[in-house]
């Protein structure tokens, strides 16, 4: 029995517990449990404003210096309570890429280093390795090879994106966390990285925060739908999708809400 | 109807600066830029200031810029780094954040008065190059600090989270900041600097004679500087001796042009 706990322990990578958190005066998330399961995508949808976004900014304690946050309850991550540990250590094993594209202002290939440069992680050698290693996990290599020393704001939107993507995947972190990546995107780009999500899929454990409807059916495995700072529902994709529990699921998934 | 009167009253009245201001400009210029020669930039004046050049005057104003360049420079961007990136909102930052605003629209003749009296008398540093530069430095900070922190509030917070999310401290993420800043605080110096370069009264208090046999040896020898000499030429001398006035204001406006261009340069380049 206790092996076995352990075993579907390892599945999982995160665990929220009762989380409710503020913005000052004004309650942003209620009371919300989930689970995390490694190697598969999660995916938060639901309507703007419904706390989404917050949710997913727990993960990696991105609220916490914003002065007004205030947050109850407990995550953990691999087990270990994440508001005992240094923020900077646990974003180091959790990547982010926003709504937003957000390049450092440097070259491609610095903004890729970053992450292993600060952290130490690589010598010059290793390095040239690591980021290639990282382009090409974010189908961006055979776009950029040749001009790794251009400025990453020469780039689209959408490489932009994708090298957001290579600048998290280059420390190897253990979840990649992603905030309506491909909102700021055309159709084609966001194909290109919904297809690049599950191919990390088999290697990261990966979070998308999406209002589409359509994208979270798409790529995810589990799915979980909020409104008004609950977690309403959350399961399996299929399960989610073709019978939800809770009626306003049932209206959020066939456009009557949000 | 009302909006095209209005729109060119605006172009009319935009017309008409721009014509006032750069007369303002080619007027020294081409009043003064005839009496530049050889011996004009490398001699001392003489004859009761109708022969011979302002050499001390450009060496007097070059090694006070210097000196207030190292001053103020590092002080001022430090400001403004603390102002932006780790002063929390509270009434004491906000406090700091008037006094700053307000210390850069006090006139520069107050500044000369609190030069002489602390630098020059309580410190004991005399009439020196030492007490303008400390003065103009005071002068300075406060218009680099309160600059070079809009700069940086201007970053946006992606940037930041972008760099607190992959695992940077708060210094490297406050170095991503800077380095995303970096043409908007090279030319907030670059402008402070360019300030501090025409500024007369604190000088004629603090560190500026009017005439000079030898050049600065020491930090506490005077000085003679650039717009000090031209107030010094057309209070205390006659008219034959007002050439040189216009021949160091022409150098003065083609530095400070010069100044401005190279950070018009530098934006457009980084745009």
């Amino acid at each position: 029995m206790d092996t076995e706990a352990k075993l579907v322990n390892k599945e999982i990578v995160y665990e929220m517990k009762n989380l409710s958190a503020w913005f000052g005066k004004n309650q942003v998330l209620k009371n919300v449990s989930l689970k995390i399961y490694r190697n598969k995508i999660t995916a938060i949808m639901g309507p703007s404003g419904c706390g989404k976004t917050t949710l997913l900014r727990c993960f990696n304690r991105l609220n916490d210096y914003t002065e007004s946050f205030r947050v109850e309850g407990d995550i953990f991550f691999n087990g270990q309570n994440i508001y005992q540990m240094d923020p900077v250590q646990l974003r180091r094993r959790v990547g982010m890429v926003f709504q937003r594209p957000n390049p450092f202002p440097m070259s491609i290939f610095d903004n890729v280093a970053y992450g292993p440069r600060i952290h130490g992680l690589a010598k010059k050698r290793g390095l040239s390795e690591r980021v290639e290693k990282a382009l090409k996990a974010a189908a961006l290599w055979d776009e950029v090879h040749g001009e790794l020393r251009k400025s990453a704001y020469k780039l689209s939107g959408g490489q932009q994106q994708r090298l957001c993507i290579a600048r998290a995947v280059a420390v190897e972190p253990e979840v990649i966390l992603l905030d309506e990546p491909t909102s700021a995107l055309d159709p084609i780009a966001t194909e290109r990285i919904e297809k690049l999500l599950e191919d990390l899929s088999s290697r990261y454990t990966i979070v998308i925060v999406t209002h589409s409807i359509g994208q979270a059916l798409r790529i995810s495995d589990y799915l979980g739908f909020m409104y008004k700072g609950e977690l309403v529902e959350f399961g399996e994709t299929s399960q989610v999708s073709e019978d939800p529990r809770h009626e306003l699921t049932q209206l959020f998934l066939t456009g009557r809400i949000g | 109807m009302a909006d095209r009167i209005a729109s060119s009253l605006l172009k009319l009245l935009t017309y008409i600066v721009f014509v006032i201001s750069t007369a303002v400009i080619l007027f020294p210029v081409f009043k003064g830029i005839r009496y530049f020669n050889p011996t004009f930039f490398t001699e001392f004046p003489s004859q009761g200031m109708t022969q011979g050049g302002i050499f001390p005057a450009i060496v007097g104003s070059l090694l006070l810029m210097s000196l207030v360049a190292v001053f103020s420079v590092p002080v001022g961007v430090l400001i403004g780094v603390f102002l932006s990136e780790y002063a929390k909102p509270t009434w004491l930052s906000a406090l700091l954040r008037t006094t700053i605003t307000t210390m850069t629209s006090i006139p520069s003749i107050v500044y000369g008065l609190f030069g002489l009296a602390f630098f020059c008398i309580t410190m004991g540093f005399g009439t020196s190059l030492l007490s303008a530069s400390f003065t103009l430095s005071i002068m300075t900070v406060p218009f680099v600090g309160g600059s070079v922190s809009n700069f940086l509030m201007a970053v946006s917070n992606d940037l930041r989270e972008a760099a607190m999310a992959i695992g940077a401290d708060k210094r490297e993420t406050v170095f991503m900041v800077i380095r995303a800043a970096k043409t908007g605080i090279l030319s907030s110096t670059l402008l402070g600097l360019g300030r501090a370069f025409g500024e007369t009264a604190p000088i004629l208090v603090t560190g500026a004679v009017f005439y000079a046999t030898n050049l600065p040896r020491r930090l506490t020898d005077p000085i003679m500087t650039l717009p000090t000499h031209i107030y010094a030429v057309v209070t205390n001398f006659p008219e034959d001796a007002y050439w040189m006035a216009y021949g160091s204001a022409a150098l003065m406006v083609i530095i400070i042009v010069a100044i401005y261009s190279i950070v018009q340069w530098i934006r457009r380049r980084s745009s």
